[in-house]
């Protein structure tokens, strides 16, 4: 058994080898697809990781006005604690308000300046509210417009980022559409070149398939090598697509880094980059037993 | 478990196939000494007329039997329904006491171990030298590198190539080539050599050594078939002749000569 896989697997390099361009031709064709394959993949999966980012990001600030006490901010507070949809509630006063606001203007001197020019702190005191799930800020703000301590409230801050939430999800999901087609594009001319291609093998082998036959080989030592040169096809090819996406992203990691929460981009893909190979070779291989088998049942008489 | 299926993989190894086997014995409709019997066979190609018409042969083991008869009389055909290359239209092909259609595709590479074939135009691989032509026989059924090793060496003694191993066909004679092709056809050990116009390429010296070495191969024990149109070597073996004529059997003599009767 493991002798006739082996013998069977030297031939199908064998054969990889001697037809020469036309492996090349199989194989990049086969990479195209699988580069789309994983780049589209990989690109889901920075998408859903920005999505994740920036729902966490979302919240609800109330701001109150500047004569509110801070007794009654805080009564306001416990009135929204028993708001079930809220996960949490954090207070901030003018002073830490203040304080965030340095830290994030910390390199900004033209804003720290106009700060200090303005002397006294302009910010105001907030509540910002967490939502256990995204769809329910809409509500939550609707409560805050009419709550009790409605007239205290200067302002409410909400809305811009649900926008970008939906505007983003609508562009992933279309851009996940369009790369899936364009991979089913590529997969199909793949099967094709490599159906031709192992047709030309099989052509060439004609006369030892005969003698094969002729000689009492089993069906599974005359079909084997092929299979194998549609599965060596298949992993080449994928080795070969995710080089060239590891290169593509670590291109791109220059200008993109910030967009994924550990912001690092290419480390975000090595540390997907088994799962992404993992799916290449499967579906490289796949495509290369497809072929393999199309052209067999044709070509292959036993 | 684990021992069953390292016997299945050694027995495998060995070319014996167990269940095939066991199938033979269950199928085995008649148990004597007929290797092959042809039981009302016709074989009709897309609608044309019959090339074999309705034929009744029987083949014992040990026999050497001529097949003769004009081109296009049927002898190949005949020979590939033993091969398997070829189904009956009609009636049944016996082989070693089984249906041939009893066998399936997946088989069929079984049953044509057991069979040794020969041809006209010997289907050599040129790339291959005289010894890997042998080999590859052992290698495609999965033959261990010792066997092949012992056993090749052997056979091309047995025909008189032993000091060729290294040459290619194209570097042999055409005489030559064909002790490669009839190597390669024992190597097996087969129940039969069948030998479709073994000669037809070859001068009449190379031609009668050929024949002789069948005559050999038949006095060890093995069954021969030889179709031939030519009249020498048939002749020059003097065994049963079955004249083949549009696809009938018209002569069956059990020393017979050449003769279209």
């Amino acid at each position: 058994m493991f002798l006739i896989i082996g013998r069977t697997i030297k031939e199908s390099f064998i054969n990889f080898w001697r037809n020469g361009w036309l492996s090349v031709a199989a194989v990049s064709v086969l990479v195209l697809s699988l580069f789309v394959v994983g780049a589209v993949f990989t690109m889901g999966m920075i998408a859903d990781n920005v999505l994740k980012n920036v729902e966490g990001k979302v919240n609800v600030s109330v701001y109150f006005k500047s004569d509110v006490s801070e007794e009654k901010i805080s009564q306001s507070k416990k009135d929204l604690e028993s708001f079930k949809e809220i996960s949490s509630i954090e207070y901030v006063s003018k002073d830490k308000a203040l304080e965030i606001f340095k830290k994030d203007n910390a390199d900004e001197p033209v804003i720290m300046q106009s700060l200090e020019e303005i002397g006294e702190n302009p910010l105001l005191a907030s509540l910002v509210i967490k939502a256990n799930n995204p769809s329910q800020y809409q509500s939550i703000s609707d409560y805050v417009s009419n709550a009790s301590f409605k007239d205290d409230v200067s302002r409410i801050n909400y809305g811009k980022n649900k926008d970008l939430i939906n505007r983003l999800n609508g562009i992933i999901f279309q851009s996940k559409k369009i790369g899936l087609v364009v991979a089913g594009i590529f997969g199909a001319v793949s099967i094709l070149i490599i159906f031709n291609t192992i047709r030309i093998t099989i052509y060439t082998h004609k006369q030892e398939i005969e003698v094969m036959r002729l000689v009492g080989a089993s069906n599974m030592f005359i079909r084997l090598p092929f299979i194998f040169e549609g599965i060596l096809y298949g992993v080449i090819a994928s080795l070969i697509a995710s080089l060239i996406l590891m290169v593509a992203i670590k291109f791109i990691n220059v200008y993109a880094s910030s967009v994924v929460s550990s912001g690092n981009l290419f480390t975000f893909y090595l540390s997907h980059a088994l799962y992404v190979l993992g799916l290449q070779i499967a579906i490289g291989a796949f495509l290369g037993i497809t072929s393999s088998w199309i052209a067999m049942r044709k070509y292959l008489k036993i | 478990m684990k021992n069953k299926l390292n016997k299945k993989e050694k027995d495998f190894e060995d070319g014996n196939d167990i269940e095939l086997e066991d199938r033979i014995e269950e199928l085995r409709v008649e148990n004597d000494s007929t290797l092959i019997r042809f039981d009302h066979v016709t074989k009709i190609f897309k609608n044309d007329k019959a090339i074999l018409d309705d034929i009744n042969l029987e083949i014992k083991k040990g026999e050497f039997v001529s097949i003769v008869g004009h081109s296009g009389a049927g002898k190949s055909t005949l020979l590939k329904l033993i091969h398997v290359e070829e189904s009956p239209t009609e009636g049944s092909v016996y082989f070693d006491g089984v249906s041939l259609d009893m066998i399936s595709r997946r088989k069929l590479a079984y049953h044509r171990r057991r069979i040794g074939m020969i041809f006209q135009d010997f289907k050599l691989l040129p790339q291959k030298t005289v010894f890997e032509n042998v080999a590859y026989a052992l290698e495609v059924c999965g033959a261990p590198k010792a066997e092949i090793l012992e056993d090749v060496p052997q056979i091309l003694d047995i025909v008189g190539l032993g000091d060729k191993m290294e040459k290619f066909p194209r570097q042999l004679s055409g005489g030559e080539q064909q002790k490669v092709v009839l190597a390669r056809a024992l190597i097996h050990k087969p129940l039969v050599i069948v030998a479709d116009e073994p000669t037809g390429n070859l001068d009449p010296n190379n031609s009668l050594e050929i024949v002789k070495l069948l005559l050999d191969i038949n006095k060890l024990g093995t069954t021969v078939i030889l179709a031939s149109h030519d009249h020498d070597i048939v002749n020059k073996a003097s065994k049963r002749v079955v004249v083949l004529d549009h696809g009938k059997i018209i002569c069956d003599d059990a020393k017979g000569k050449y003769k279209i009767c």
